[in-house]
């Protein structure tokens, strides 16, 4: 049987989990490295991960760690989608600097 | 076989959707002809049959499909025969199948040869429509119909011009007719408060019993046969709406003669013979039609006095032949009138398919000036248009002669028992246009078949000659080098039958014609005291040198016709050089004549030209006030972007930020409404 | 309770932007951010996060030991968290694409400490798996393979192996200062929802083990593996009552969402042959690198 949590440990691991979140959104929004920027989409997969894993702890219901498996599937695809796209853009450019590719400018 | 009814227009439509086909596919193109013809000559037989299984003088309703069904208001595909409609689908399918026939020679070897053949089989199933209905809403629904289709063909040859403006002056002035036409289904069924004309509670109906009950006299039924008479006049051009058919011979001479001449033109005199209750209801109703028709035809067959082109001779003629038709019908005698319609339908439609052999023989000339003398050339057409013209003319005992007589005798009756001068008026008005009839049918005959052989060729501006990529059977492609010839006999042979009704329709046809309109709802119910003699009943009225009106008015009408023909022999084969000089002394007269009292120039200067500077004007206005507010008020959005698209740097991350931004402050404005 | 948290994520906040890479840099690389300022960064961020969780702790411990959760296990809950903090941050700063990825490696191995404390030991295994392992070397080898030859030094030679310079985008962050603004005032938002009191829904509580013993599992062995232990308290820990985390796992993914079990099977099968056919168009490697993008050519070219 598994014991319930209190509200406040439950906050303590959304903490950590929006930390990461954002950590990742802010690696994301200032490295340029292509490979990086995807390696920090992978963080805020993490992040959000933590969070439904603690609120499945907390309502001792299942469907939070099912979704974190439906996550990891989704990282997954998407990491393997994104990789083929930066080897693809990096044989094109000949550089990994996301600056590059500006050419919807206004 | 009577189950047969919904399906007669059917044939022709199924026709039509075959010969669209055809148009797509190269070589499906010579399959048109025999497919357009067969449609409609199945429509034909199913027409004979149908009337075969009806009772005689009988009536019969057939519903197709529900069409149109809002609330009480029922508008369906739904058919109604009665003895008049016998009349038109005998005319239409029949002569419409002649045509095609012709056609089918005619136009071998055109561009356009299945685009041709899918216009004519549209026209017939718009016709079967138009005659058929049983309905206003069906009925405006076939009334578009041929009038779309006689667009289509006007404009047959749209690369050219003249061809291109013709076909849209003559859909716009219907359109004028057109919206009268509209108006009046519109009151009638807000005054009957039903579309449908035949069966109890319809509109035939309840104006019969209007009239019986004496008259009742509203605004609506006074003006709703004005209304219907404006699309009547416009689609069988009368004063003064006339102008587009002369300039519709820009079309194909089939079509001239089908639509033009034989079937479409006559709707807006079926009409008004279908109608005639409702006109009866309005007692200026009739009488408006008939001066209208009586006006037309004498000013028609003066420009056609001195016309040169020969189709444009034959249209004025039509013109001028409707305007008997419309004496007739508003002399009460609608008998007359759809008897008029009917041979006229085949002399006509025998002299047009003439003079287009003529045309297609002179690569297509038309001018009569620079023909002379094809008798030998050209025999059997020859002899064919002479009995047209005869029958045009009213030489005794032939078609037209019996139809335009009965008119007269009717319009001299009204007159003389009524003693109403106006229609008397209108009977000499007749007869001098019969002369004038004779006078210029004759003209033409005379100068293009008799005299001095010469003649000049055409540019061949129809292009159906030239075309040296077909295979002719008569090979006229090489024989035109050589001169004129006469036609293979897929054209003559029609043509003779077309002869043989111009010879016979007149003696043979009357009793039925009468009989049938008697029966139909085209019979007048104005009391019989005064107006029963042109049904041929045996009631005599008025007496004209003591002797019955029909006798006289055929004496005296014969012996114009023949004064006429003399006339013409005269100044056009005895002494041309006569008619020159008479044509210089009364110089000025002629080039009135030649310029067709200048009405085209009139209406432009007096419609026209305002219109377009009203048009001008609006268009200043929309183009420097309206668009300028709209351009205006359009620059402001690209001056907001020009604003922002420094933001739009291209990069993702940046878009990221914003992004992440926005979520964050709208996040944050929630969360401190909240707490 | 809240201004401690804004206060808290304004100073995080002020942190994370001075320890992001910037261009004004010295010579030496891997440092992170620019010398002192990241430095004095770091003692910031950590000052903050160690505020706030000393604050926190004191209705912590005594909330989760009411509650059964031990106080060594919220011990380990601070100190899985600031691993997984402190890698996260170094993942973001650090200038080299590999070190950056082992510490994201990092990230994964402490959250997946923080998910056995929530009980969850098979996403705990299935992360340090599939991400730790599967994932992460994906990123290793586009990291090998997508190198620059002029800048890395020598075509041979990996992207953040044995370097000398780094490439001018790995050490200067576009937007820094705006971009830890905005992500800290999402922070900030998220932390107050995180702490605000709420109860647990005892409708959204899963069966109980008997439960799903009577109903689902039916025709689970009374007692598993007893016959490869003759340890009684072993054998007593493995037998009836205990439905393990795999299991509840597998059940509700099974019973709750074989639609989204089959959905998830064909976005992977997808994202296979997409990333197959992205990957097989041929760029000419000798082709000077054009400003304005061409099309590319079909897959089958």
């Amino acid at each position: 049987m598994i014991e319930s949590m209190h509200a406040v440990t439950l906050g303590h691991f959304l903490m950590t989990g929006a930390i990461l979140f954002v950590l990742g959104l802010i690696g994301f929004v200032t490295r340029r490295n292509l490979i990086i920027m995807f390696l920090c989409t992978e963080m805020m997969f993490q992040g959000v991960a933590i969070t439904l894993i603690a609120f499945s702890k907390f309502h001792m219901n299942m469907s939070g760690q099912t979704f974190v498996i439906f996550l990891l599937t989704v990282a997954a695809a998407e990491s393997a989608m994104a990789l083929g796209l930066v080897v693809l853009l990096f044989r094109r450019k000949r550089s990994l600097d996301s600056q590059v590719w500006a050419q919807m400018a206004g | 076989m009577t189950t047969l009814a919904p399906w007669i227009s059917w044939f022709p439509a199924l026709a039509a959707v075959l010969c669209g086909v055809c148009c797509f596919k190269p070589t499906l193109r010579n399959y048109a002809a025999p497919i357009c013809v067969i449609g409609i000559f199945a429509a034909f037989i199913s027409s004979l049959l149908v009337i075969n299984g009806m009772d005689t003088h009988g009536t019969l309703h057939a519903t197709a499909f529900e069409w149109i069904v809002v609330g009480d208001f029922v508008a369906n595909f739904s058919y109604f025969i009665d003895p008049l409609t016998m009349i038109m689908l005998m005319v239409v399918t029949g002569i419409g199948t002649l045509v095609a026939i012709y056609a089918a020679g005619y136009m071998r070897g055109d561009r356009g040869y299945a685009r041709f053949f899918f216009g004519v089989s549209l026209f017939v199933f718009a016709m079967l429509t138009l005659v058929l209905a049983d309905n206003l809403v069906l009925l405006y629904l076939g009334w578009e119909g041929v009038g779309l289709c006689s667009y289509l063909l006007i404009g047959y040859y749209y690369d050219k011009p003249s061809a291109v403006a013709a076909a849209k002056k003559a859909f716009i002035v219907n359109r004028i007719g057109d919206l009268g036409f509209a108006a009046g289904i519109f009151f009638c069924y807000t005054t009957f408060g039903t579309v449908t004309m035949s069966g109890d509670g319809g509109i035939i109906e309840q104006a019969r019993g209007m009239l019986e009950s004496g008259y009742p006299v509203s605004t609506a039924t006074l003006w709703i046969p004005f209304l219907l008479m404006l699309g009547a006049f416009g689609k069988s051009a009368q004063l003064p709406l006339y102008v587009w058919l002369p300039d519709a011979m820009e079309g194909p001479t089939p079509v001239s003669a089908l639509i033009h001449a034989a079937t479409m033109v006559t709707a807006g005199v079926y009409m008004i013979a279908r109608m005639l209750p409702v006109f009866e209801l309005s007692p200026y109703a009739l009488p408006t039609v008939a001066c209208v028709g009586g006006a037309t035809a004498i000013f028609a067959a003066t420009i056609a006095l001195c016309q040169y082109d020969i189709k444009r001779i034959y249209a004025y003629s039509t013109v001028s032949q409707l305007g008997y038709m419309f004496i007739g019908v508003g002399a009460l005698s609608t008998a007359g009138g759809v008897f008029h319609l009917f041979t006229h339908a085949f002399f006509k439609a025998l002299l047009f398919l003439t003079a287009g052999s003529v045309m297609h023989a002179l690569a297509g000339q038309l001018d009569l000036r620079k023909m002379s003398g094809l008798r030998h050339k050209m025999p059997v057409t020859c002899w064919l248009m002479f009995v047209g013209c005869l029958a045009l003319a009213g030489f005794p005992f032939l078609a037209g002669f019996y139809s335009k007589d009965m008119i007269l005798a009717a319009a001299l009756q009204q007159g003389l028992d009524g003693h109403n001068t106006m229609f008397v008026v209108l009977a000499i008005v007749g007869l001098v246009t019969a002369l004038l009839t004779a006078y210029y049918t004759f003209r033409l005959w005379f100068r293009v078949f008799m005299g001095p052989e010469q003649f000049e060729m055409g540019e061949d501006h129809h292009g159906d000659d030239g075309d040296t990529g077909h295979d002719d059977a008569h090979g006229h492609a090489g024989e035109n080098v050589g001169g004129p010839h006469e036609m293979p006999w897929l054209m003559n042979g029609p043509l003779v039958v077309l002869a043989l009704g111009a010879l016979l329709a007149g003696v043979l046809g009357q009793h039925w014609i009468v009989d049938n309109v008697s029966h139909s709802t085209a019979a007048p119910h104005v009391a019989h005291g005064a107006h029963g003699a042109d049904h041929g009943d045996g009631h005599h009225g008025s007496l004209l040198f003591g002797m019955d009106l029909h006798l006289a008015m055929q004496l005296i009408s014969g012996c114009i016709a023949l004064l006429g023909i003399l006339i013409a022999w005269y100044f056009h084969l005895q002494n041309r050089a006569a008619a020159d000089r008479w044509a210089t002394r009364l110089s000025g007269v002629v080039t009135l004549l030649e310029n067709k009292w200048y009405v085209d120039e009139i209406y432009d200067a007096v419609i026209v030209s305002p219109l377009r500077a009203l048009a001008r004007g609006f268009w200043w206005i929309d183009d420097k006030i309206i668009n300028g507010v709209v351009m205006v008020i359009a620059a402001i959005p690209p001056l907001l972007g020009r604003a922002a698209q420094p933001w739009q740097r291209g990069q993702l991350q940046g878009y990221g930020l914003t992004m992440a931004a926005g979520i964050a402050i709208l996040a944050f404005l929630i969360i401190v409404s909240v707490l | 309770m809240a201004y401690g948290l804004y206060i808290a994520s304004f100073v995080g906040a002020i942190a994370m932007a001075m320890m992001l890479p910037r261009a004004r840099r010295s010579g030496r690389g891997g440092g992170g951010g620019n010398g002192s300022a990241a430095r004095f960064g770091m003692l910031l961020g950590a000052a903050s996060l160690g505020g706030v969780w000393l604050w926190l702790s004191e209705q912590l411990l005594p909330a989760a030991e009411s509650w059964g959760i031990s106080r060594p296990a919220m011990v380990y809950y601070y100190i899985f968290s600031a691993i997984a903090i402190v890698a996260a941050v170094r993942v973001i700063t650090h200038t080299k694409p590999v070190y950056s990825a082992l510490w994201f490696v990092m990230v994964i191995l402490a959250s997946a400490g923080m998910f056995l404390l929530l009980d969850a030991e098979f996403m705990a295994a299935a992360m340090v798996i599939i991400y730790g392992g599967a994932i992460l070397v994906t990123y290793v080898f586009v990291i090998m393979l997508a190198s620059e030859p002029g800048e890395a030094g020598g075509p041979g030679s990996g992207g953040g192996i044995g370097i000398e310079i780094a490439p001018e985008y790995e050490t200067v962050s576009r937007e820094p200062i705006g971009a830890c603004a905005a992500g800290f005032l999402l922070l900030a938002v998220l932390l107050s929802v995180a702490f605000s009191p709420i109860a647990p829904n005892p409708e959204a509580a899963g069966p109980t083990d008997a439960q799903l013993l009577t109903s689902v599992l039916t025709d689970r062995p009374a007692v598993r593996l007893s016959h490869i232990t003759d340890d009684p308290r072993l054998a007593e820990v493995m037998s009836v009552n205990n439905i393990d985390n795999s299991e509840r796992v597998g059940l509700d993914l099974f019973e709750s969402h074989p639609l989204g079990l089959e959905l998830a099977g064909v976005i992977l099968l997808v994202s296979l042959v997409g990333a197959v056919i992205i990957a097989r168009q041929q760029v000419p490697l000798n082709d000077p690198p054009t400003t304005s993008p061409t099309l590319p050519t079909s897959p089958e070219a």
